[in-house]
């Protein structure tokens, strides 16, 4: 009954994506057309044709229909941009996203538990205090400043943007090499923001475990302090870490939108921004329309997930 | 007790760096005269490095970078401040309603609340600003409006908790009606919760509005930190290793943002009792 | 301990990557930075000024300018000739040219993209414009190519259209649906597309078949930027070779860095205040709402006279750009118009005064006379500043200025509903001046439903349109540029905008990777963005000191070794650490 009305819910969020999407970039004023043809010689006629083509001619209530209708068949329309289904320029996209924002979250997320058990466990150690406040002025670092004070200090260390060079060897230990070079910077500064946030919840979720009463039995049983940690303390504790991994997920690819900019990562979050510049109406919509319901996936996930791990949360 | 005042003593040195930017941003305007940071009015030379004449060096046009940042933080924090209480008075109003009338309201609220949590927030107040015409109501509105559900589903949760507490329960049978209830039990209890966040969000409203005017779509005819930044990016600074625009501004950035996250941690521990 | 140790390993292994990558002896390759998309590789399609530059690259048009003077010369075609009626032009396509792929280059191949444009509505959607006025096109044989046109065109060589091989594209069956994405892409300009990552980077290689000779260098790489700083940046560090469009602060940061040999060059854009002069629809409907007080020539006059050109010249452009006067750039010299000593609107705070009190516009008790807005784009470092400029000179004479900037779509919205007083704009004025000079007739204004109007700045006049007419149809060159130069009179005396500024084109490169590029034209021109492909064809790479980056694979070994240990000292600490946790905790 729960799980039913989990995917229920989780459906009625995508189809509210899917109608703010076109709604909220259609509002948008301007004409694309225009934009797109400035500065080059256009007449009305040829205008009127690149509107024909796009179907932006048409009512609104059509151009809604025959967008949701489409949307159900997995077609998100044709880019103004690349001239191209939306599908496939994201498809493409995708890619060069989920290795930046794996790599910082799989850094971020070990790291980050790490650090925040160590803090917990030690309270108000010297470690704790440095760590947390770390994490909290972290936390409170723009990410673009960040990425531009890292490429400014850094120098000619590493390139400056991009993921990959044009002439290097199309072998793959060299290409892999070159992304590599090329991924350090922008996933250093994707890990500095969102590491921070994990370091916090799971001090703060590991403090709370300590003083549950099982613990404290523990203890007096004489185990070892390490021991009871590791094999009591921690598995309980790393359960909100975890969702929030998943929940975060979703918003780091928002949040990658900032770095990506910054070192002109080939990603989703530079192909947002890319699109704000047209308006690429069937672009945003289905960027929108994907990076929220990668969002809405990962939160039923997460929710199923505290299900199987937490036997106190019974699912189904 | 040793952590407590521990917390309080980081608490403390946050409130006192937020008086004093406060001070700084009331006064400023009150001090530099409106020809200092007119590009049409400047007379000395762009991109000067920090010396005797100008603290911290001056900016592409030959403005101090020390004056646009005492400047802009009169922008930075009010935009800040009313984003951060349009965000949560948004939240405790829907907080409320769905936690205690229940019913079809409820489930409709929770829906959209639900949704709102899970759009990515800088998505969507991307979005509006490029919708909306520039200006700060427009950046206000874009961050008020996307960063109101965790608020909401907080406050909600602590209307739930009250409400089925056993004197709710009395002054109900007593007869009090939604507006009694409201106003007498359920509001001063969740007025600390709404303290501590509305702190909170002043730090996160903070850095989206940096984010935003970064990104270009921050009110250009105004200084602010993030539109520094954002002029910093679009005239070369980074290549021009032009570390005295770049660093000022994203420091004053980082310690007021850091200073409204330890009053608000500091507040959030008194709030509510530890163990 | 373990700390200490996962911050070896991070030194390490960022070392290890912090090497700069090196290219082993292999093709000479030339790296462009390009800030904007490419929106399609099929030349029907592309609008984008950036894949009209790639297109310019892989096809040859009919004819071509020439670098140094940018007058016609030979493209495809090698002779022409017009009719005495100058209603049929016969072009001569010679024997001799291939395509990439081998095949012979004829006259067919002309006649089909030519008609394949007049059939299909979707092949005219970049290049139109040019063939409305074609009443037909025929090749009668390999060699000859016949245009029709229904009335005289004195744009006859200035053709920019794409000429694709028949061979290929005969096949195609919806142009709409096809990217032109077969690599490598058959073509006939000096360079072959190979490869195309969206966002990323387009790479083309050396056309060998090219019939002017093949390029001195074996490929051409354009890569992706997000914004101008970061090429900037990348050029600095020799990532690429060749980069433009930059702001004249970025400009003047690369001077006297080593390697880096820097080009200011007379560019084809201008940058345009307009006053809103009461726009009207075609049909004479009023439209949008611009104040009334600007329908006055006088109070046009008078803000232009109040502007303060050389000031903005000097402090908003560095000095990177030249007073502005008429629609035509200097760069195109002959069509060029500067007002005469007369005619001349010297910068003129108080007779501007003046003026607005003569006009009926006295000034308030506030001192204020009327109020305009101004529109500009936000994130136009340009219009940033010059608003502020614009802002002062303005209340000088008694306008308070409301600045408004807004995002590209907003201001192309407003421009187009005429809902602005003054606005920025800008334009890139090609070889003939016909297209920026149609810009500004009657014709131009949307119709009476407010939609297909590409007016710039709502001008109408009937002078001005019956010299534009006279103009289209002169085919005595000297005549036509008297015409063009009267035209700019004109519009510069009833100032429906006012011309701020001939922008320079700003653009660096890599002087230790090549020599030398060619300008258009000769004198002052530019690299990238010409009426042509010169500057990327006629690039010649300098003499490499023994190319001096060796192979990465030490770099590697001593990256790889150095973990090795790392890990093992690792797992040897972890272990001892384990032993004697018990204890330390």
């Amino acid at each position: 009954m729960r799980l039913a009305g989990r995917l229920g819910g989780a459906a009625v969020s995508l189809v509210m994506v899917a109608v703010l999407g076109f709604f909220l970039f259609r509002v948008v004023p301007g004409d694309p057309v225009v934009s797109m043809t400035r500065g080059r010689p256009t007449t009305a006629a040829m205008q009127a044709e690149l509107r024909a083509q796009f179907g932006l001619d048409r009512p609104l209530h059509e151009q809604f229909w025959s967008y949701f209708t489409s949307l159900l068949r997995g077609d998100l329309g044709t880019s103004f941009t690349f001239r191209r289904p939306v599908a496939e320029v994201i498809a493409e996209r995708l890619g060069p996203t989920l290795l930046l924002v794996g790599t910082a979250t799989v850094i971020a997320v070990g790291l980050g538990l790490w650090l925040g058990v160590r803090a917990a466990w030690r309270r108000d150690s010297a470690f704790d205090r440095a760590t947390t406040g770390v994490s909290l002025t972290l936390w409170a670092v723009p990410t673009f400043w960040l990425g531009m004070l890292l490429m400014m200090v850094t120098g000619d260390l590493f390139p400056s943007r991009g993921m990959r060079d044009t002439d290097t060897a199309p072998d793959f230990v060299s290409q892999a090499l070159d992304v590599g070079h090329h991924l350090v910077l922008p996933s250093i500064t994707l890990v500095a923001v969102v590491c921070a946030e994990y370091v916090l919840v799971m001090r703060s979720s590991l403090l709370e475990e300590m003083h549950a009463p099982y613990l404290v039995t523990a203890r007096a049983k004489g185990l070892r302090d390490d021991l009871v940690r590791r094999r009591h303390a921690v598995p309980n504790a790393v359960l909100p870490a975890i969702t929030l991994v998943f929940l975060r997920f979703g918003l780091v690819v928002a949040g990658a939108i900032t770095t990506e900019t910054v070192f002109s990562w080939p990603g989703l979050g530079l192909l947002f921004y890319d699109a704000l510049t047209g308006p690429d109406y069937f672009l945003l919509q289905g960027l929108l329309v994907v990076t929220a319901g990668a969002v809405v996936v990962m939160n039923l996930l997460a929710d199923l997930l505290h299900g199987v791990l937490d036997p106190r949360v019974k699912v189904v | 007790m040793n952590r407590l005042t521990g917390f309080s003593r980081a608490g403390m040195a946050g409130a006192a760096i937020l008086v004093v930017a406060a001070l700084v941003a009331l006064i400023a305007p009150l001090l530099i005269s409106a020809d200092a940071l007119d590009v049409t009015r400047v007379t000395a030379a762009p991109w000067q490095t920090p010396g005797a004449q100008h603290w911290l060096g001056t900016d592409h046009t030959g403005r101090s970078v020390a004056l646009l940042v005492v400047q802009g933080a009169g922008t930075s924090l009010f935009v800040g401040l009313t984003a951060a209480v349009l965000s949560v008075g948004i939240g405790t109003l829907v907080g409320i309603v769905s936690g205690h009338f229940g019913g079809l309201v409820a489930g409709a609220l929770l829906r959209v609340t639900d949704f709102f949590l899970v759009l990515p927030a800088l998505v969507l107040a991307i979005a509006l600003s490029t919708v909306l015409p520039r200006g700060l109501g427009t950046i206000v509105l874009a961050i008020g409006l996307t960063s109101w559900p965790s608020t909401a589903r907080m406050v909600r949760a602590q209307t739930l908790t009250i409400e089925a507490r056993p004197f709710v329960e009395r002054a109900r049978a007593l007869g009090g009606g939604h507006g009694h209830v409201i106003g007498r039990h359920v509001l001063p209890s969740v007025v600390p919760l709404v303290l501590v966040n509305t702190t909170l969000a002043v730090a996160s409203s903070i850095v989206a509005e940096s984010t935003l005017a970064f990104l270009g779509l921050g009110d250009p005819t105004r200084i602010s930190w993030g539109a520094m930044l954002h002029q910093a990016q679009l005239h070369g600074a980074v290549p021009q290793r032009a570390w005295w625009f770049l660093l000022p501004p994203g420091l004053a950035i980082v310690v007021v943002v850091l200073a409204f996250t330890l009053v608000g941690r500091a507040l959030e521990a008194v709030v509510t009792p530890k163990r | 301990m373990r700390v200490k140790l996962c911050a070896l390993l991070a030194i390490a292994t960022t070392v290890g990557l912090a090497a700069p990558p090196a290219t082993a002896q292999g093709p000479v390759i030339l790296k462009v930075a390009i800030v904007q998309q490419i929106d399609s590789m099929n030349p029907f399609l592309a609008v984008f000024q950036s894949s009209t530059e790639v297109g310019r690259l892989m096809y040859d048009y009919l004819t071509a300018y020439a670098a140094d003077d940018q007058t016609v010369t030979e493209g495809i075609a090698n002779r022409w000739e017009p009719s005495a009626d100058k209603l049929t032009w016969t072009f001569t396509v010679p024997e001799g040219k291939k395509w990439s792929d081998g095949q012979p280059i004829t006259a067919r191949d002309v006649a089909f993209t030519y008609n394949l444009m007049l059939t299909d509505e979707v092949a005219r959607t970049a290049n139109g414009s040019f063939v409305t006025n074609f009443e037909s096109v025929t090749a009668t044989d390999d060699r000859t190519v016949v245009i029709k046109t229904k009335a005289p065109q004195v744009t006859m060589l200035a053709l920019d259209i794409p000429i694709v091989p028949k061979h290929v594209w005969e096949k195609v069956t919806s142009i709409k649906d096809y990217a032109n994405d077969q690599m490598p892409v058959v073509g006939s300009g000096p360079f072959v597309l190979t490869e195309h990552v969206a966002g990323q980077f387009i790479k083309l290689k050396a056309n060998k078949n090219y019939w002017r000779g093949a390029a001195k260098y074996d490929e051409l790489h354009f890569v992706y930027f997000q914004n101008s700083d970061a090429a900037v940046q990348a050029l600095g560090k020799g990532e690429v070779d060749l980069i433009n469009r930059m702001a004249p602060a970025q400009f003047d940061s690369l001077a006297g860095k080593d390697g880096v040999t820097r080009n200011k060059a007379q560019g084809r854009r201008f940058t345009e205040l307009l006053i809103n002069p009461g726009a009207q629809t075609r049909t004479g409907e009023p439209i949008g709402d611009g104040s009334p007080a600007l329908k006055d020539v006088r109070v046009r006059r008078a803000i232009a006279q109040a502007v303060d050109l050389d000031a903005l010249v000097q402090r908003v452009n560095l000095g990177y750009a030249e007073k502005g006067a008429g629609l035509v750039p200097p760069v195109f010299t002959k069509w060029h118009w500067q007002p005469s000593a007369s005619e001349l609107r010297k910068f003129d705070p108080a007779a501007a005064n003046a003026a607005l009190d003569a006009a009926g516009f006295p000034r308030k008790a506030d001192g204020t006379r009327f109020g305009l807005r101004l529109v500009g784009r936000a994130g136009r470092a340009y219009d940033e500043q010059a608003s502020e400029y614009l802002k002062r000179s303005m209340s000088d004479i008694g306008i308070p200025l409301d600045v408004r900037l807004v995002s590209d779509n907003q201001l192309n919205e407003v421009t187009t509903a005429a809902t602005y007083d003054l606005a920025f704009s800008g334009w890139a004025t090609n070889v003939d001046p016909d297209f920026i000079l149609g810009l500004h007739t009657c014709g131009q204004r949307p119709g009476a439903d407010g939609k297909g109007g590409t007016t710039d700045a709502y001008f109408c006049d009937q002078t001005y349109d019956r010299l534009y007419a006279q103009q289209l149809s002169e085919f005595d060159e000297g005549k036509r540029v008297e015409i063009v130069k009267q035209m700019q009179a004109r519009f510069y005396d009833q100032v429906p905008a006012v011309v701020l500024a001939y922008d320079n084109a700003l653009e660096g490169y890599r002087s230790d990777h090549f020599a030398r590029f060619t300008t258009q034209p000769a004198q002052g021109g530019v690299i990238m963005a010409q009426n042509g492909m010169w500057g990327y064809y006629g690039a010649e790479p300098a003499q490499r000191a023994a190319q001096a980056t060796g192979s990465r694979w030490p770099v590697i070994a001593i990256g790889g070794a150095a973990l090795v240990v790392l890990v093992l000292a690792g797992v040897v600490l972890a272990r001892r650490r384990q032993a004697t946790a018990g204890e330390r905790e």
